[in-house]
């Protein structure tokens, strides 16, 4: 029963990339940063959770381990006060804003744009997986595996799809040879941003039509931003940007909203789990 | 702790004068050189200053051949007037490498049975210079080129040019007598339509005469641009090998990294055997090359990341205001408080493993780091008390790790490494540790 859950899948895969990335990669990783994620964003979750939507507490436990995974995995900071300030941000975006019982952005994503424009001290380094193949099918493998067990793998092909072609029109107009369009997708962040950032079931537009349109224009303003802008951390800002959209695709596109996993649970407990799924990065 | 205690640091280095020998200037552009003459791009030392998106970049001169063949074509994202560009010092980007230079650290035993006691001493910082000759020429014409603005600075001439498609700046290169290398002109073109303009120096024989200089002298180019990115895929056109790039990125909010490879550490506060300090270049290009060897070869690594108030140890006194702003932090002023950030990237890279030029971002990680190498000098004198005899039991241990050390950095053999070892003979060594000693220097 426990792995039916995809948010268990989500955690294992997120404890994996960030063993991995402790392990292997030279993040300035430190344990009190980690912590201090991982108290606030519980702690918060649980707050709201008694306090606020009354409902039980450890239905949403999982979720709240996922945005602190993510943004362990993601956001960086000088002082732990940004970290909790980001953690307390991500988790309490899903209780007050949102339409129509859905909420509106993407936790962790939240959380880090809180932290980048609200204090001075914190930064995403989309640099720090490198480009090494293995990551590709290792992000690949798990985000597909993830996605898989969520249903919204289509987001993701639809932003991958979309922004390797606005990649590859690029750099043919540019004359680049294509091992600098193939540098620009291996990007890891990128892959892990395409994989688990974007598919939060909980906040994306229900009909896949949605999706798709909703996708491509994250991919294009992704896109925009990195390349007329210059901003290294585009994807972030387009996906916040962005994802009040998906109430006004929501309307254009009328769909069942996500029920995650018909097959196995119960009718009571559908609605308490696809609130609390919401994969953080 | 109380083995040992701090007696004497002291530092220095530089790589520059033994590690990178052959140094020219390579990274954002290519020579055009009208002769045809040897030309060979190995290392390039760059200082960029930046605060928000105002950019101060100071290209040092290490050009090797003769001045009067020096021309170089850079990409720059602006036009830049003649206010935009000046002509730095040269000890500028020698300050900055001296003071963020690797450094060795030695430390002094105490006797084990003596009061502690603590002082200090300083090696010398040997730098390296950088510097060479260069010239060529000019003229004019069209083709779909436009000479956007065109003066002379201190020694050099400087044609800023825009440019429709890269046949046309080729041609236009060509005709004003610059040679331009093979397969430059596919490499024009991206940046031609990035909208990037071209920035293209030679020297005034004229001028570089009279000026009494013995070698050209960095250029300093000033704009506004939310790019932070260095063109490193031009200066690869004329360069066989792997080429060296030092990057010194002065920023008031902390580290700065690259945003399209990884940014690493280079290996740091590893304790390795005494006889490395006489060696510590070589030293430090094996480590160098194992480490980059070892991340595959596309990463940038960080050598040198610190507040520029102060350092510790220092391997050079900390600049001064003023030299801050010779060096480009234009927010530094005698009034203001020293609000500047150093990070020093080494960056080796080749064709296949870097295919897209540097793109940089400024963090707020103010955390400190230095490649710093520990020598610890053993107390030799004779044991007078028990503390003294453990001491001197636990010398081989030491040296073996340190020689364990410096084998997983260098990838030197560790035999070899060993015969280099000091000898410790103490009536207080048990024989056995004797015997493995001895086998140790006979293998």
């Amino acid at each position: 029963m426990l792995f039916h859950d995809a948010r268990i899948y989500q955690i294992v895969f997120l404890s994996l990339f960030l063993g991995v990335g402790i392990a292997t990669r030279d993040w300035s990783l430190q344990p009190l940063m980690i912590g201090t994620l991982f108290a606030t964003c519980c702690s918060v979750q649980w707050f709201a959770s008694v306090y606020l939507t009354a409902t039980p507490p450890l239905q949403s436990l999982p979720s709240a381990l996922i945005t602190a995974l993510g943004l362990s995995v993601l956001l960086r900071a000088d002082h732990v006060s940004t970290l909790v300030l980001a953690g307390a941000f991500a988790m309490l975006s899903k209780v007050w804003l949102r339409v129509q019982g859905k909420h509106i952005f993407n936790p962790g994503n939240f959380g880090i744009v809180a932290a980048l424009t609200l204090t001075q001290d914190a930064w995403v380094s989309p640099g720090q997986w490198g480009e090494e193949g293995w990551y590709v099918l290792l992000f690949l493998g798990a985000g597909g595996l993830v996605l898989g067990r969520v249903g919204r793998w289509d987001t993701s092909a639809a932003f991958l799809a979309a922004y390797a072609s606005l990649e590859a029109i690029r750099n043919v107009w540019l004359g680049w040879t294509w091992d600098v369009w193939a540098h620009r997708l291996m990007s890891g962040s990128l892959l892990m941003f395409a994989l688990f950032m974007i598919t939060d079931p909980r906040t994306i537009p229900n009909a896949r039509m949605g999706r798709l349109i909703w996708a491509a224009a994250i991919a294009l303003l992704t896109f925009f931003l990195r390349n007329v802008w210059f901003i290294s951390t585009a994807p972030f800002w387009a996906l916040f940007a962005l994802a009040p959209l998906t109430i006004l695709i929501d309307r254009l596109f009328p769909s069942e909203r996500f029920t995650w996993e018909e097959r196995s649970l119960a009718a009571d407990d559908k609605e308490a789990i696809t609130d609390a799924l919401l994969p953080a990065a | 702790m109380k083995i040992f205690r701090t007696l004497l640091l002291s530092c220095f280095i530089f790589l520059a004068s033994c590690f990178f020998v052959t140094k020219a200037w390579a990274f954002c552009g290519f020579y055009v050189a009208k002769a045809d003459s040897k030309l060979y791009n190995q290392a390039s030392q760059v200082a960029i200053a930046r605060n928000g998106n105002q950019t101060v970049l100071t290209m040092a001169n290490d050009y090797q051949g003769e001045v009067k063949d020096f021309a170089i074509v850079v990409p720059v994202p602006v036009v830049l007037k003649e206010d935009q560009v000046e002509v730095s010092d040269s000890q500028v980007i020698e300050r900055l490498d001296a003071f963020s230079a690797p450094r060795l650290v030695e430390y002094f035993d105490p006797d084990p049975c003596a009061q502690l006691w603590r002082s200090e001493d300083f090696l010398a910082a040997p730098q390296a210079a950088s510097a060479e000759r260069a010239a060529p020429r000019q003229s004019n014409s069209a083709l779909g080129v436009t000479v956007e603005s065109q003066f002379s600075v201190g020694e050099y001439d400087i044609v800023i040019l825009s440019a429709r498609e890269s046949g046309g700046l080729e041609t236009w290169l060509t005709q004003n007598g610059y040679r331009i290398p093979q397969g430059a002109r596919q490499l024009l073109q991206p940046y031609i339509r990035q909208r990037l303009k071209f920035f293209v120096a030679k020297v005034n024989l004229e001028e570089y005469e009279t000026s009494g200089y013995q070698s050209l002298r960095p250029i300093k180019i000033t704009y506004e641009s939310p790019r932070f990115m260095l063109p490193i895929r031009l200066g690869m056109v004329n360069a066989q090998a792997a080429q060296d790039l030092i990057v010194y990125i002065l920023s008031p909010q902390g580290q700065a990294e690259v945003t399209n490879y990884r940014t690493v550490k280079v290996p740091s506060d590893a304790e390795i055997p005494l006889y490395v300090k006489d060696e510590f270049s070589d030293f430090y290009k094996a480590m160098f090359d194992t480490a980059y060897n070892r991340e595959g070869k596309n990463v940038a690594f960080v050598e040198y990341a610190w507040d520029m108030a102060g350092c510790d140890p220092c391997s050079a006194e900390p600049l001064s205001a003023d030299e801050l702003h010779k060096a480009g932090a234009f927010w530094v002023t005698p009034e203001t408080p020293q609000n500047v950030f150093i990070t020093r990237m080494h960056v080796r890279y080749t064709r296949d493993r870097f295919p897209e030029d540097l793109v940089f971002q400024q963090t707020n990680n103010r955390a400190s780091f230095q490649g710093r190498y520990v020598l610890r000098h053993a107390f030799t004198g004779e044991p007078t008390c028990a503390a003294g005899e453990a001491y001197q039991r636990s010398l081989p241990r030491v040296f073996e790790q340190q020689a364990q050390t410096l084998a997983r950095l260098t990838g030197w053999s560790i035999q070899d490494i060993r015969e280099k070892l000091p000898q410790v003979q103490s009536r207080f060594m048990p024989w056995w540790q004797r015997v493995f000693q001895a086998l140790w220097h006979q293998s």
